[in-house]
C-alpha cells in the first residue's frame, strides 16, 4: 500500500511541490510566509477551476484549449451586457448568466465533436479562435474597469484573514470554497458515477466503450457543458478578482491549464488523470510562477524552467513503462 | 443428446460478388465444445458474424433456443446468451480486473451510481463460477494475455452465456496456459454452457473437441463426432489435399571452414546463459522451448534489441560486437518478430512501401529524394519471387491474409540482403495451406545460401523445416537434437518435460 502511495505519480508531484519550497525558502527566506500560501492559492483559484472542467474531456483523450476562450466570451460578454443595462447588483447574477453562456458554448463544441465527428482538439483550436474573435469584434476590445456596486469589496472577502509584517492583510478568500466544491464534485463523478466511469472507459479504449454499451457521445456533451460551465465560472471569478474585465483574458494562458493536468498524472492520450493530480499539478505551476520571482530569476526564465519540468516529468512514466517493458520480458523468461 | 441450442439452417451469405458462405448448416447442442476449423477466408468469421447477429444472412433461418430468427440483431444475439470473445477481448487496458468484469452489469441496470462494494461482490462471484483467481485491483492492462482472456470469459458467463464464441483463443497463450483454458472450457461445458472453439491449431482442436466442423471456401465439408478424428484428416479436409511430410526435401548444408555465425557461452543475466552453437550457411535451425524458455530474448540479443552481458558472436569467423540493431544489420542479421502486426509491417501503408521499408536508404539518390522506378523494380521482383497474392501493390497491408502478411514480412527483410535470418514463430496465425508455403518459402531462402534460424514451439513446422534443433529450457540449451533421429512425440516430450 505504502509502495503504492510512493509510486504514483501525485507523490512524485508533492515530493517535487516540497523540495522546491525548501530550495526557494533556503534563497529567499520571506518566501515561508502566510502571505505567499495565499498568494499562490489565490493566483491558482482560477486555474484550478479551469483544470477541473478540463480534466475529465483529457481522461476521455481529448484535448481541447478552447475553454480560455470560452471563460473569456462569458465573463466579458455577460460584464459589457450588465454594465450597460446599469446594473448594480451583486455577482451571482454574473454566475448565473455566465454559467449558461458557457454551458452553450461548450456544447457547441460538444455537438460539433459528437455530430460531424471531428477530432476534440481540431474543434477546440476553432472555437478558441471564434470565441476571442467574436468577442473582441462584437462585444468590445478594450478591458473593461467598470464594476457593480453591488460586487465592490469582492476582491477582499476572506473566509479566514492573516496579519503579515510585510504586506498588511492577507488571507484566504472567499473563492477558494467555488474550488473545493467544483473539485469534489469533479473527483466524486469520475469515481461514484457510471458517466464518470465511462470517461475513463472511452479513454482507455473508445471502441470497446462503444461496444460495451456506453453512450458515448451523450458522455462527451456532458463533459463539453461541464467544461463550458467551469470556464465561465472562472472567468467571471477572474474579473472579480483582478477588479476588471478583459476580452482576451487568459489567452496565453492554455497550455498551463493543459501542463498542469499532464504534471498531475493525466495521460494525453486518455484514460488516466486524477483530481489531486491536477490540484498539484496546478500549484506547482503557480509555485513555480511565483519562485521565480521571489528568487530574483528573470521572468523571462519562467517559461524555460517550466518546459524543462514538464520535460522530466513526462519523461517519468515513460521510462518507467521502458523499464517496466523490459523487466516485464524478464519475468516472463 | 443434449438440447439444440444453436441451429443455423442453409445459409447464404455474399459480399459482391463473392460467396461468403454456400449452403451452410450447423448446430450445436447443450454443453457441447464444438471447432470450427477452415483456412482463411472459408467462411468462419462470417458465420461467427451471422450467429452474432453483425451480418444478416441472405437466405437462411437461425434457430436459437427454439425461437426462430430470419434476422438477428446483436441485441437479440447477446440476449439469447451468444457471447463472442474476440481476440482484443472488449477490455478496458486502464481499468481495474474488478471494474471490467463488473461493467456490463453496471450498464445493463442501468445504474447512474457506482457502488463499489457491488462492483467488488460481482466481480468475485465471476471469478468463483470459472475457479480462478485473479487481484481484483490490478489493471488490467499489466495482466497476461492469458488472464485478459479468463476476464473476457466471466464477462460472457455474467451476462448468462449460453454459448460462448472463442476465436483462436491460444494464439498468444502458453501452453499451461492453454491447458488453463481448456479446464475452463470444460468447466463450461459442466455448467451446460457450450463453446464455439474457433483455431488454427489442429492438435488443440484434436484435443478438446467434441465435434469438430470444417469450412472450405464457404462450404461445410465436414461435421462429426471428434473421436477418432486425427489431425492428418483435418489438414486433408481443410485444405483439400494431402500435406505430405516425407517429400519434404531440405537443401544441403554447405561445407564450410568457418561457420556464417557462431555464438559463444551467450549470456543475459536471468533470462539466458552459455548458449553457444554454430550456424552453417544454407542451414535451418530450429530453437524451440516453452514461451518464457529464453528463446524469443536470444533472437532479440542477436539482432540488438537486447544487449547481452557476457559471451561473444562471430558472423564468418570475425568477432561483432553488437550494441544497436544498427549493428546486426550491418553484418547481415535480419530478424523476423513472431508481432508480425505490431513489430514487423506498417499496416496502413501500401504493399509496396512496406517491401522497400528496410531499404529505404539504398533506394536514395541525390538529395535524399527516393529513386521511384529502382524502387518499383524492387516491389515488383519481391511480389512475384514470394507469390505474395494482390491485385495492386498499392494496397494497403492491411488487407491481405495472415499468410500473404507473413510473406510481405519475409520479402521486406530478404530485400535487404541478409546472411543471417532469424525468424520468430513465422507462422503464427496463418492458416494451414499457407504455413506449407512458407515453409517451402523457408527452406528456399535457405538453399540460396542463408542461414536460417528458426524460432517457434510448432513442432511439426520444426520436423518439416530444420536440419537441427535446439531445445532451451529456463534459459539454457538442454538438448540437441538431429533432423535424423526426430520424431514429433519424441519433442514434445522433451519440450513439455518440467524441471522442477
Amino acid at each position: 500500500m505504502l509502495n503504492k502511495i510512493i509510486r504514483s505519480n501525485e507523490f512524485v508531484i508533492f515530493v517535487i511541490l516540497v523540495a522546491l519550497s525548501l530550495v526557494i525558502g533556503w534563497i529567499n527566506p520571506a518566501f515561508y510566509s502566510w502571505a505567499t500560501v495565499f498568494d499562490v492559492i489565490r493566483a491558482s483559484i482560477v486555474y484550478f477551476i479551469m483544470a477541473y472542467g478540463l480534466l475529465p474531456i483529457i481522461i476521455a483523450g481529448g484535448i481541447d484549449i478552447s475553454f480560455v476562450a470560452i471563460a473569456a466570451m462569458s465573463s466579458y460578454t455577460v460584464h459589457m451586457f450588465l454594465i450597460n443595462q446599469g446594473y448594480q447588483g451583486g455577482i451571482l447574477l454574473y454566475y448565473v448568466l455566465g454559467c449558461l453562456l458557457g454551458a452553450a458554448a461548450g456544447l457547441l463544441n460538444g455537438i460539433l465533436v459528437t455530430r460531424f465527428k471531428l477530432p476534440v482538439f481540431d474543434v477546440s483550436l476553432a472555437t478558441f479562435t471564434m470565441w476571442y474573435g467574436f468577442t473582441l469584434f462584437f462585444i468590445g476590445a478594450t478591458a473593461n474597469f467598470d464594476l457593480p456596486k453591488g460586487s465592490v469589496g469582492y476582491y477582499a472577502r476572506f473566509l479566514i484573514t492573516f496579519q503579515d509584517p510585510n504586506v498588511g492583510t492577507t488571507g484566504l478568500h472567499e473563492s477558494f470554497l467555488y474550488v473545493v466544491i467544483l473539485g469534489f464534485f469533479i473527483w466524486w463523478l469520475l469515481k461514484y458515477t457510471t458517466l464518470g466511469r465511462g470517461v475513463f472507459a472511452m479513454g482507455g479504449n473508445r471502441d470497446v466503450a462503444i461496444r460495451t454499451g456506453f453512450n458515448v457521445n451523450r458522455i462527451q456533451l456532458v463533459l463539453f457543458i461541464i467544461m463550458g460551465t467551469f470556464s465561465a465560472i472562472a472567468g467571471v471569478t477572474q474579473g472579480f478578482l483582478s477588479r476588471y474585465f478583459n476580452p482576451v483574458l487568459f489567452i496565453a494562458q492554455p497550455l498551463d491549464v493543459l501542463a498542469a493536468i499532464i504534471l498531475g498524472g493525466a495521460a494525453i492520450t486518455g484514460g488516466s488523470g486524477s483530481v489531486l493530480g491536477t490540484t498539484l499539478g496546478v500549484l506547482l505551476i503557480q509555485l513555480i510562477n511565483r519562485a521565480l520571482i521571489l528568487t530574483g530569476i528573470q521572468v523571462e526564465w519562467q517559461r524555460l524552467v517550466l518546459g524543462i519540468i514538464l520535460i522530466l516529468f513526462t519523461a517519468i512514466p515513460s521510462i518507467r513503462t521502458l523499464r517496466a517493458r523490459r523487466v516485464g520480458r524478464m519475468i516472463q523468461s | 443428446m443434449a438440447e439444440e441450442v444453436l441451429r443455423a439452417e442453409r445459409i447464404y451469405k455474399r459480399f459482391g460478388g463473392v460467396i461468403a458462405l454456400d449452403d451452410v448448416s450447423l448446430s450445436i447442442h447443450k454443453g457441447e465444445i464444438c471447432c470450427l476449423v477452415g483456412e482463411n477466408g472459408s467462411g468462419k468469421s462470417t458465420l461467427i458474424k451471422i450467429i452474432s447477429g453483425v451480418y444478416t444472412p441472405d437466405e437462411g433461418d437461425l434457430y436459437i433456443n427454439g425461437h426462430h430468427y430470419k434476422k438477428l440483431t446483436p441485441i437479440e444475439a447477446i440476449r439469447e446468451g451468444i457471447q463472442v470473445i474476440y481476440q482484443d477481448f472488449s477490455l478496458f487496458p486502464n481499468l481495474t480486473v474488478a471494474e471490467n468484469i463488473a461493467v456490463n452489469e453496471q450498464l445493463a441496470a442501468g445504474k447512474k451510481l457506482v457502488n463499489w462494494k457491488e462492483i467488488y461482490a460481482i466481480a468475485e462471484e465471476g471469478l468463483r463460477k470459472i475457479n480462478v483467481s485473479l487481484p481484483l485491483d490490478a489493471i488490467v492492462g499489466t495482466l497476461t494475455t492469458a488472464d485478459r482472456q479468463l476476464i473476457a470469459i466471466i464477462k460472457a458467463i455474467l451476462a448468462e452465456a449460453r454459448i460462448i464464441i472463442m476465436d483462436e483463443p491460444t494464439t498468444a497463450l502458453t501452453r499451461k496456459e492453454i491447458d488453463a483454458l481448456f479446464r475452463v472450457i470444460y468447466d463450461l461445458k459442466e455448467q451446460g454452457i457450450s463453446t464455439l472453439f474457433v483455431s488454427h491449431k489442429l492438435n488443440e482442436v484434436v484435443e478438446i473437441a467434441d465435434r469438430t466442423v470444417i469450412f472450405r471456401n464457404g462450404k461445410k465439408v465436414m461435421d462429426q463426432d471428434a473421436k477418432g478424428v486425427d489431425i492428418r484428416t483435418l489438414e486433408y479436409h481443410m485444405t483439400g489435399r494431402e500435406i505430405d511430410n516425407s517429400q519434404i526435401v531440405l537443401p544441403e548444408i554447405e561445407k564450410a571452414e568457418t561457420p556464417l555465425l557462431k555464438v559463444e557461452h551467450l549470456t543475459l543475466k536471468g533470462v539466458f546463459s552459455d548458449i553457444s552453437f554454430e550456424l552453417m550457411p544454407k542451414e535451418i535451425l530450429g530453437i524451440t522451448g516453452l514461451l518464457g524458455s529464453g528463446r524469443t530474448e536470444l533472437a532479440l540479443s542477436l539482432f540488438g534489441e537486447l544487449l547481452i552481458d557476457k559471451g561473444k558472436i562471430f558472423v564468418e569467423g570475425k568477432e561483432i560486437k553488437i550494441k544497436r540493431i544498427g549493428d546486426a544489420l550491418k553484418h547481415g542479421i535480419a530478424y523476423v518478430p513472431d508481432d508480425r502486426v505490431n513489430q514487423g509491417l506498417f499496416l496502413p501503408q501500401s504493399i509496396g512501401d512496406n517491401l522497400v521499408a528496410t531499404i529505404i536508404d539504398r533506394l536514395t539518390a541525390a538529395f535524399g529524394f527516393v529513386n521511384h522506378r529502382q524502387a518499383e523494380k524492387t516491389q515488383a521482383h519481391w511480389i512475384e519471387r514470394l507469390e505474395i497474392k494482390t491485385p495492386s501493390k498499392n494496397l494497403a497491408v492491411e488487407s491481405l491474409s495472415g499468410g500473404n502478411q507473413q510473406r510481405v514480412v519475409l520479402a521486406k527483410w530478404l530485400a535487404s540482403q541478409p546472411k543471417i535470418l532469424i525468424l520468430n514463430g513465422p507462422t503464427v496465425g496463418v492458416d494451414v495451406g499457407s504455413k506449407a508455403e512458407i515453409h517451402q518459402l523457408i527452406r528456399t531462402i535457405a538453399s540460396q545460401g542463408i542461414g536460417v534460424l528458426l524460432i517457434s514451439d510448432d513442432l511439426p513446422e520444426l520436423i518439416q523445416t530444420c536440419h537441427r534443433i535446439l531445445l532451451m529450457r529456463n534459459g539454457r540449451i538442454m538438448e540437441e537434437f538431429q533432423r535424423s533421429d526426430l520424431s514429433e512425440e519424441k519433442l514434445n516430450k522433451a519440450l513439455i518435460a518440467e524441471t522442477q
